[in-house]
């Protein structure tokens, strides 16, 4: 009789783990699936997987065939900055077409996309506050965004995705208490700034859990060519509103916060965060002075044409969204668009995902994508 | 030791000043609305539904041309020359009927872009938002307010026209060719007297 061998366990492996995080997480902001090897609790691989919001933009804007009816498609590229989309497109497309844009048009254009970086970034503080679990700030910054998204609403008729800017010019006039609604916001803000510094910026809690997180070195920011609060965060200044001035962002005087690693080291987590909430002080700056300057009267519809000419030519323009740089580059050939390509900094700045998360901790994970900022509509387009 | 008291106390107090904010908060007048009992007022040109004086509508087209969805379809019927369909109240003659003008809400993407070009201002945006349906069958808003019967005999009268205005066409055509005729072969006469 053979001995009974009883079956030795096997000896523990020291084997990783492949998890899920999405495309139904509640801290991807959208639909993004992160695909995660873990060795314990520690994160030693990222791969980002998109694509499920993807809409083909670029094909369906060539094969429209006319230039007019992109802008629509334009807001839906990064829903929480539509007008920023709008702007860079119609700059785009004015280029091309050597339009001259009245000043009137030019301010206003100015005015709503600094109104629309501050909802921006305050949706995107907030979600960031809400990833790590503050939830108080988030529902804060939303009743600030909410004032906003009302005098948008006035102006262009819709609270999210605006189609207010036309090649030349606007949609329609502008309303007369627009002004003193925008006056009034900007007075009402700048306190809503110090609060939210109180529950945030200075929190211990979360200082613990944003700053030596996710440290994104200067150089390797420049090789994977990010942009804005990413890169500004590690102390690159870089705002294309200072350093390539399109529309009439020379006229004001502002200053391009970058990350100084007060709380840890430069370019953590914290250093992002922080640059966002100091350009919402920025922009309320150049929302003040615009106002001041602003011609209070003149036709915003002037130099809209009846119907849009193509014609051949080649142009890339690039403008300072709340995300990073977005660039439009288009094709065009006598009949309409050939080629309209968005480069939009949302895909690029999710690309550094992998190289900044590893050795992180889950949690930390969580932290780290929600520092990124990413609009999923924005990477996938 | 103290490094760990320190940090404790910092904890404390960062806390405790982010609840003094929530208590400022607490003590001010509510900002949310309790929705169905309470609404909100929309402001004026919000754009929430699409709608049509048909009555003014001239059937030139040109919404349907600048939807970059799609989402409107127009039919229209020439008026014959017996009837007058009037005039809009912003001035312009009405001349054609306008057999068909759907607006598929389910497909609008409220992007506000109809709205401009029309000439007499008949399409227009109504604040109304509560229209959600079971069945996305009666987002189908019809605008024509011809009945069946009316199509078909407008129809049928505008072909007639046609035929008859085609035939006339034929005729004078024939008429001038036969005229032409006459002339060359009477030309041809002369020359073979002379």
């Amino acid at each position: 009789m053979a001995p009974v061998t009883s079956p030795q366990p096997a000896a523990i492996e020291n084997r990783t783990m492949t998890i899920n995080m999405g495309p139904q997480h509640p801290s991807t902001h959208g639909v993004l699936r992160l695909e995660v090897t873990v060795d314990g609790e520690v994160v030693t691989k990222v791969k980002p997987d998109i694509g499920y919001l993807h809409r083909c933009f670029e094909k369906y804007a060539e094969s429209l065939g006319d230039y007019a009816k992109v802008v629509p498609y334009t807001d839906r590229i990064d829903y929480v900055s539509a007008l920023h989309q709008e702007m860079g497109y119609v700059i785009a497309v004015e280029k091309l077409l050597e339009l001259e844009v009245p000043e009137r048009v030019e301010y206003m254009r100015v005015i709503l996309a600094e109104l629309q970086r501050i909802a921006s970034h305050l949706l995107g503080i907030g979600t960031f506050g809400l990833d790590l679990g503050a939830f108080t700030p988030f529902l804060y910054c939303f009743i600030e965004r909410e004032n906003i998204l009302r005098i948008l609403e006035k102006v262009s008729g819709a609270r999210l995705l605006y189609n207010y800017l036309c090649v030349g010019g606007l949609m329609r006039d502008i309303p007369t208490d627009f002004t003193s609604d925008t006056w009034e916001f900007v007075t009402s803000f700048r306190p809503k700034i110090k609060e939210l510094n109180d529950l945030l910026t200075t929190n211990s809690i979360f200082i613990d859990r944003t700053a030596n997180i996710g440290v994104l070195p200067a150089e390797v920011a420049l090789n994977y060519s990010a942009s804005g609060p990413m890169l500004r965060g590690s102390g690159v200044s870089w705002d294309l509103r200072k350093n390539d001035p399109y529309s009439i962002y020379d006229r004001f005087e502002f200053n391009v916060p970058v990350g100084q690693g007060e709380m840890g080291t430069v370019g953590d987590c914290w250093d992002r965060y922080i640059v966002r909430v100091r350009e919402m002080e920025e922009s309320l700056k150049i929302i003040e002075q615009a106002l001041d300057q602003m011609p209070g009267e003149g036709d915003v519809k002037e130099a809209v044409p009846r119907r849009i000419r193509s014609k051949e030519g080649e142009v890339y323009v690039r403008t300072e969204t709340p995300r990073g740089e977005l660039g439009y580059y288009i094709i065009s050939e006598k009949s309409g668009p050939y080629r309209i390509k968005a480069r939009t900094p949302s895909f690029v700045n999710l690309s550094i995902l992998p190289a900044i998360s590893k050795g992180a901790l889950v949690a930390d994970l969580v932290a780290i994508v929600g520092s990124i900022d990413i609009v999923l509509g924005g990477v996938d387009r | 030791m103290v490094q760990t008291l320190k940090k404790s106390w910092t904890t404390f107090k960062t806390i405790f000043t982010g609840m003094g904010v929530t208590m400022r908060h607490l003590l001010q007048p509510s900002v949310t609305l309790r929705y169905p009992e309470e609404r909100d007022e929309l402001p004026s040109g919000a754009r929430s539904k699409l709608f049509v004086h048909i009555d003014d509508c001239i059937g030139c087209k040109l919404c349907e041309r600048a939807c970059p969805v799609n989402c409107i379809a127009i039919e229209t019927v020439q008026a014959t020359k017996d009837v007058d369909l009037g005039k809009t109240s912003t001035g312009n003659p009405k001349r054609f009927w306008i057999t068909t003008f759907n607006i598929d809400m389910s497909k609008c993407m409220y992007c506000d872009m109809c709205v401009p070009p029309c000439p007499t201002e008949c399409i227009s945006m109504v604040p109304e938002y509560e229209y959600s349906e079971y069945d996305r069958n009666n987002l189908l808003f019809q605008f024509s307010e011809l009945s069946a019967d009316k199509v078909t005999e407008v129809k049928e009268k505008a072909e007639k026209e046609q035929e008859e205005k085609q035939r006339k066409k034929k005729e004078a055509a024939r008429k001038k060719k036969a005229q032409k005729a006459d002339q060359t072969s009477k030309a041809k006469q002369k020359n073979s007297e002379g």
